[in-house]
């Protein structure tokens, strides 16, 4: 609902804009491309403040999006669309310029520097062209950290582009311009501040880490105690950006990450299981009992209270973490469920926490674990799932893990006659 | 989505630098382009009272410091509305140039680009 209010607002600007600029009727090909090129600044621009707007990362605001990683998704796609027609903008003012002749047209481009408006607009898009970057893979697949460390670069390019807009806007009529600017400024200030003034102060609550479990040589969990006095309030399957402060760590202390709770909302400490999938959750694996860390959360809306009671999980990999938690809590407090879990993995060696799950399916009615071995069975397929979940359209669907498996089991589940909105996805990869 | 956005990147920077390098190599462009129409050997003048002959959008002459512009083509490219723009047609308009309604005076680039549209000066004195 809120991402369809987010689109609809940037269509209204696009053709509120389209409208009066049309309406001051056109001349020539120049006078299109001149309207154009203004368009897609002003609608390039939007875009960009509504994604500063959505970087706030309030806990509980993701819900109205269906989770954080919708928020994320819809966030990297106005950014996208926002350097899309930024890059546009300059490049067709500047032909508009060129029945004047190719002087005027590079002018236009490259004024003297008196112009400041005109360089304010360049420092912008210059400083866009850096910090997303990384953002879409402009040069290789993006180091974590260099990349969070350039996305600040946003906050000097958003105010630059409006000291540019500011000085140019005169396209909508009256101030409409104006008080667009000053409305989603005033929405992208108040996200930012949230995010670097007072989450930090009264978001993000204080643990300790009481017992590092080996679940295999390449992922632990992490079991946390509260060390301050508030405690997360969360739901099972629901996951938190943690910081971890040991100065021993090879690499991220102090860099929080997105981690999901592996743990029952009844249990009194959290848990949070982490695979080695880079260096930060490589130098994890070897935090020392006694360390601080840092939550912030809970995020994701994976798991809803509408849910039907017939449902299918399908998990990848370390995927299997929301369902861990769901299944703990389910199994903690008893709740009556019909669920199928269908947990893919590569072999046996790999089925974390298999033991665990089944122990739990001994012990609450409805529950069952269908593992799935690709070594032996090749892909997860319609017939695989047909032989397991006979009555698969009746039920509604999760599914969580790699990319792959995600677009796999989403089209195995269409063609099984499972309605699009009854299938919810939770994806790992944020980027 | 990111080859999309990696190609338009890339884009850019092929038609900017198109547009110097073309406007580097040659260099007549730069010297004639901006006048378009062959300006008199003699700047003409003008007096308030036929500058006021042009008081329509089609046909909008302005006197701005003491210079008569004839702006009728620029009026469908300027970025607010023609209503705004129609007032000042045929008269002295060199409030509404350092002004825009708001206090706020026009960027040195839009006072370059008037220079286009300069036809003579303002006879002193009626």
């Amino acid at each position: 609902m809120a991402i369809f209010s987010i689109w609809s607002l940037v269509f209204v600007v696009s053709v509120s804009t389209l409208v009066s600029i049309v309406s001051s009727h056109l001349e020539g090909l120049a006078g299109v491309l001149d309207a154009l090129g203004r368009a897609a600044g002003i609608v390039g621009l939007t875009m960009l403040l509504l994604a500063a707007a959505l970087s706030a990362r309030v806990p509980g605001f993701d819900r109205w999006f269906g989770g954080l990683t919708r928020l994320w998704k819809t966030h990297h796609r106005l950014g996208a669309g926002s350097l899309i027609l930024l890059l546009l903008h300059p490049v067709l003012l500047s032909l508009a310029q060129a029945d004047s002749g190719l002087h005027a047209a590079v002018q236009l481009l490259f004024p003297p520097l008196s112009d400041w408006p005109i360089w304010a607009g360049w420092a912008s898009l210059l400083l866009m062209m850096v910090f997303l970057a990384p953002s879409f893979s402009f040069f290789g697949h993006p180091d974590y950290r260099r990349w969070k460390l350039l996305h600040r670069l946003a906050g000097p390019a958003v105010i630059l582009a409006l000291a540019h807009a500011w000085q140019y806007g005169r396209t909508l009529p009256a101030d409409a311009d104006k008080w667009l600017w000053l409305v989603l400024a005033a929405l992208a200030v108040g996200a930012v501040t949230w995010r670097f003034v007072f989450s930090r102060r009264i978001g993000r609550l204080r643990y300790r880490v009481a017992r590092v479990i080996a679940v295999a040589n390449n992922l632990v969990e992490l079991v946390l105690e509260p060390a301050g006095r508030r405690r997360l309030n969360y739901a099972a399957g629901q996951f938190v950006y943690m910081a971890p402060f040991d100065r021993q760590l090879s690499a991220g202390h102090g860099e929080e990450h997105p981690y999901t709770l592996s743990s029952s909302p009844e249990e009194d400490v959290l848990r949070i299981a982490i695979k080695d999938l880079g260096d930060a959750s490589r130098a994890i694996q070897t935090i020392r009992p006694g360390s601080r860390v840092t939550i912030e959360g809970p995020y994701g809306g994976f798991f809803t209270d509408r849910e039907a009671a017939k449902q299918v999980w399908i998990a990848g990999g370390i995927g299997i973490t929301p369902f861990l938690g769901r299944a703990r809590w389910l199994h903690g407090t008893q709740r009556r469920c019909d669920i199928r879990l269908v947990y893919c993995v590569q072999d046996e060696a790999r089925a974390r926490f298999l033991g665990e799950l089944q122990a739990i399916a001994e012990a609450l009615d409805g529950f069952e674990v269908i593992p799935h071995f690709f070594y032996r069975q090749g892909p997860l397929d319609s017939g695989f799932l047909a032989a397991h979940v006979p009555d698969l359209a009746e039920r509604e669907a999760f599914v969580c893990g790699p990319p792959g498996l995600n677009t796999l089991a989403r089209r195995l589940l269409t063609s099984a006659d499972v309605a699009r909105k009854r299938i919810h996805t939770e994806e790992f990869e944020l980027l | 989505m990111k080859k999309l956005v990696y190609t338009v990147f890339v884009a850019f920077w092929a038609a900017v630098g198109t547009l110097v390098l073309v406007n580097a190599l040659v260099p007549d462009a730069a010297e004639h382009a901006p006048q378009q129409t062959p300006e008199p050997t003699q700047p003409a003048g003008y007096s308030l009272s036929e500058v006021a002959k042009h008081a329509t959008l089609g046909d909008c002459w302005m006197v701005i410091e003491g210079t008569v512009y004839d702006v009728s083509d620029y009026v469908p490219r300027h970025p607010a509305p023609p209503h705004v723009l129609e007032p000042w047609c045929g008269r002295e308009a060199t409030e509404g140039m350092r002004t825009k309604g708001d206090d706020s005076d026009h960027s040195p680039r839009a006072w370059r680009l008037l220079e286009r549209y300069r036809i003579g000066f303002l006879l002193e004195g009626e």
